[in-house]
This record gives C-alpha cells, sequence and structure tokens, in this order.
C-alpha cells in the first residue's frame, strides 16, 4: 500500500517517532491530521465521483432523445404505417374480387351461348340438318360471335385490374420493411439504455448511435408516403410528378 | 417504337417485376429481362445490348438512383432512355432524378394507361 499518495509513508511515521522523542507533541498531532485528512479527501472526492455518475445516468435515462423520439413520433408512426398495411390488402382484396366478380358472369354468359347453339351444331357436323334449322344456327353462331367479341375485351380489362391489385405487395413491403426497422433500432435502444448503468465507456457507445442521422434528408429513400395530403414536401399523385418535371422543362 | 427492343425491368419485389413485365407484353414489348436491383442490373447492362431500363428507386444494394447516375456515367450506356417507377414521392427526389437525366418518372401506385403514356412520350422524344 505504499505506493498510494493518501496513506501514511514510511518517511511520515519516522517522522512522527522523531517528533514525539523530540517531546514536540503538537507538530505530531499535526501531521497525524494532515495523514487522516488527505485520507478523507480521496474518500469523499470518490463519493462525490459515484454522485454524479449515477446522476448523469439517471439524467440519461430520462431525457435520452432518441428514445423520447421513437416514443413520440417512431411507434405511432409504425402504427398508421401497420394501419396503412391493412387498408391497402383490404383495398387489394376488394379489387381483385370485385374484378373476378365481374368476370363470372361473362364466363357463364358464353357458356350459356355456345349450350344454345351446341344441339344443331353437332347435327350440322353430322350432316344432319334441315334449311331452317341451318339458317337459325348461323344467327346463334352470329350471336355467340358477337358475343365472345364483346365480352373478351372486357375479360382482359378486368384480368389486367386483377394484376395491378397485386402491386399492393410491393408497396406494404417496403412499409412492413420500415417497421421491422424501427423495431431493431427499439431493441437496440433499449440494450443500450441497460448499458447506460454499465460503464462510462458504453454509455459513450450509447450516445454515439442515439445521435443517428435524420432520415427525412432530402434524396434519401423513404418508401412509400403513407400521409401524403398531410405533408407538402411529397407529391400528391401522377399529376403532380408531371407538372413539377414539366416546370424543369421536361 | 421498336417492339422487339431489349427492355430490363429493375425492382426489389419480383410481383412488381412481374406487373412491370405482364403490362410491357400486353404493350406489344417480349424481350424483357429483370434484375432486382442495381447492383445486379449495371453488369447486364455493360454485357448486354438493352435498349430501356425500368427501375425502381428504393432498393437493397444499389438503389435506383445510383443506377441511374452509373448509366450516365458510362459512355457505353449513357444514351439508355431510363424510366423511373418508384414510390418515393418526394418533390427533392424526382427534381434529383430529373437532375441526374431520368427521362420519365412514374409514381406508385400508377396505372396501365400512365405507364402507356410515359413509354409513348419517351420514345416520341427519342425519335
Amino acid at each position: 500500500m505504499s505506493d498510494n499518495a493518501h496513506d501514511l509513508s514510511l518517511e511520515q511515521a519516522k517522522e512522527l517517532v522523531a517528533l514525539l522523542e523530540d517531546g514536540k507533541q503538537q507538530q505530531a498531532n499535526q501531521l497525524l491530521e494532515d495523514v487522516y485528512n488527505r485520507r478523507n479527501d480521496k474518500l469523499f472526492t470518490s463519493v462525490g465521483q459515484l454522485t454524479r455518475d449515477l446522476h448523469d445516468a439517471l439524467q440519461d435515462f430520462q431525457v435520452d432523445p432518441r428514445i423520447v423520439q421513437m416514443m413520440e413520433d417512431d411507434l405511432p408512426d409504425a402504427q398508421n404505417r401497420l394501419l396503412y398495411v391493412i387498408e391497402k390488402t383490404e383495398d387489394a382484396a376488394n379489387r381483385t374480387m370485385d374484378a373476378v366478380e365481374a368476370c363470372l358472369p361473362l364466363a357463364d354468359d358464353m357458356q350459356q351461348r355456345v349450350e344454345k347453339v351446341m344441339p344443331a351444331w353437332n347435327r350440322l357436323m353430322s350432316n344432319d340438318i334441315e334449311l331452317n334449322e341451318f339458317k337459325s344456327l348461323c344467327h346463334q353462331v352470329d350471336d355467340v360471335l358477337k358475343g365472345c367479341g364483346e365480352n373478351m375485351p372486357q375479360v382482359h380489362g378486368l384480368m389486367t385490374e386483377v394484376l395491378m391489385a397485386q402491386d399492393f405487395q410491393d408497396i406494404t413491403g417496403q412499409v412492413i420493411r420500415r417497421v421491422i426497422q424501427l423495431v431493431e433500432d427499439v431493441e437496440k435502444n433499449l440494450i443500450e439504455l441497460l448499458k447506460i448503468f454499465g460503464k462510462e465507456e458504453e454509455r459513450r457507445n450509447a450516445e454515439k448511435a442515439a445521435s443517428a442521422p435524420d432520415e427525412k434528408e432530402a434524396g434519401v429513400a423513404e418508401g412509400p408516403i403513407i400521409d401524403a395530403d398531410q405533408r407538402n414536401d411529397v407529391v400528391g399523385g401522377q399529376d403532380e410528378v408531371d407538372d413539377l418535371l414539366s416546370s424543369l422543362g421536361f | 417504337m421498336d417492339k422487339n427492343m431489349k427492355i430490363l425491368v429493375v425492382d426489389d419485389f419480383s410481383t412488381m417485376r412481374r406487373i412491370i413485365k405482364n403490362l410491357l407484353r400486353d404493350l406489344g414489348f417480349t424481350n424483357i429481362q429483370e434484375a432486382d436491383d442495381g447492383n445486379t442490373a449495371l453488369p447486364m447492362l455493360q454485357n448486354g445490348d438493352f435498349d430501356f431500363v425500368v427501375t425502381d428507386w428504393n432498393m437493397p444494394g444499389m438503389q435506383g438512383i445510383d443506377l441511374l447516375k452509373e448509366i450516365r456515367k458510362d459512355d457505353n450506356l449513357a444514351h439508355l432512355p431510363i424510366l423511373m417507377v418508384t414510390a418515393e414521392a418526394k418533390r427533392e427526389q424526382i427534381i434529383m432524378a430529373a437532375q441526374a437525366g431520368v427521362n420519365g418518372y412514374i409514381v406508385k401506385p400508377f396505372t396501365a394507361v400512365t405507364l402507356k403514356e410515359k413509354l409513348d412520350k419517351i420514345f416520341e422524344r427519342i425519335s
């Protein structure tokens, strides 16, 4: 323990003995008191340091801006994003079912017309048909062809509608990826929060992570905009894109 | 417009690639290939005499805006017409894409009619 400046050293002990041998009681007492005070100073400093660390840690715990931002903005934002996913998937399901429901009667209609023609048609194919019946068959076949010509473009359009309704997967996929990212961030921050009670160095790392750059900077990909009507930095649709581009000389 | 032109569709979501491919096929284009991000697309473009690129913006790996810049930097590819089809809808981003030399910009969700319009416009300008 002789390497600690605050402990009683051999020199001090010898000095103390010398003072006592010389009968200098008052100076000997003074020397002892000095040594004692120096030891106490160290204790007070250590307690002071501990108190400050605890205070800082508690302070950080309460006001870490990243945590506050997550609670106030990111979590409600994640809720809105997930609600948006529900809305988009519901919309896609309805669009698909609407198109399918509009397609089915067209298919049924074609089938019925063909069924109506088939008996006379089969007789024609087996060379067993009267002239009158042949004439009415011609009208029926004409009816089938016209119906087919009318229905098929409609079916094609409805099929394209079904195809386009699947675009929800891309949009919702992007949104869900962002929510997953947020969950990871929350997890990371909670771990860092625990580290605040650990070593000072770990606390500094947590602070560094907390000052991550703002992701809403211009030019950084943000994914689908779920609240376009409440923001003025985004376009509201293709028409606004076209207007913006033509204003740039496009 | 040459219906046999070779088109590269770049999007990280396979469903969106399928949708765009189907719409292009509907418009008569059949020579279509796919890539899932800029890192996959760039070597394909460098080795494969493509005539037209349709790309998303937000993709893992190389993003669409960076692919656009890389294409414009490359002497052999710089002339390629590029149509961006993306959910990115911030004004700054659209301006950024325009400045980087994009030929058309479509925001998702979009319609078959919009795609046809933009294609017509791009190739009308080129010819």
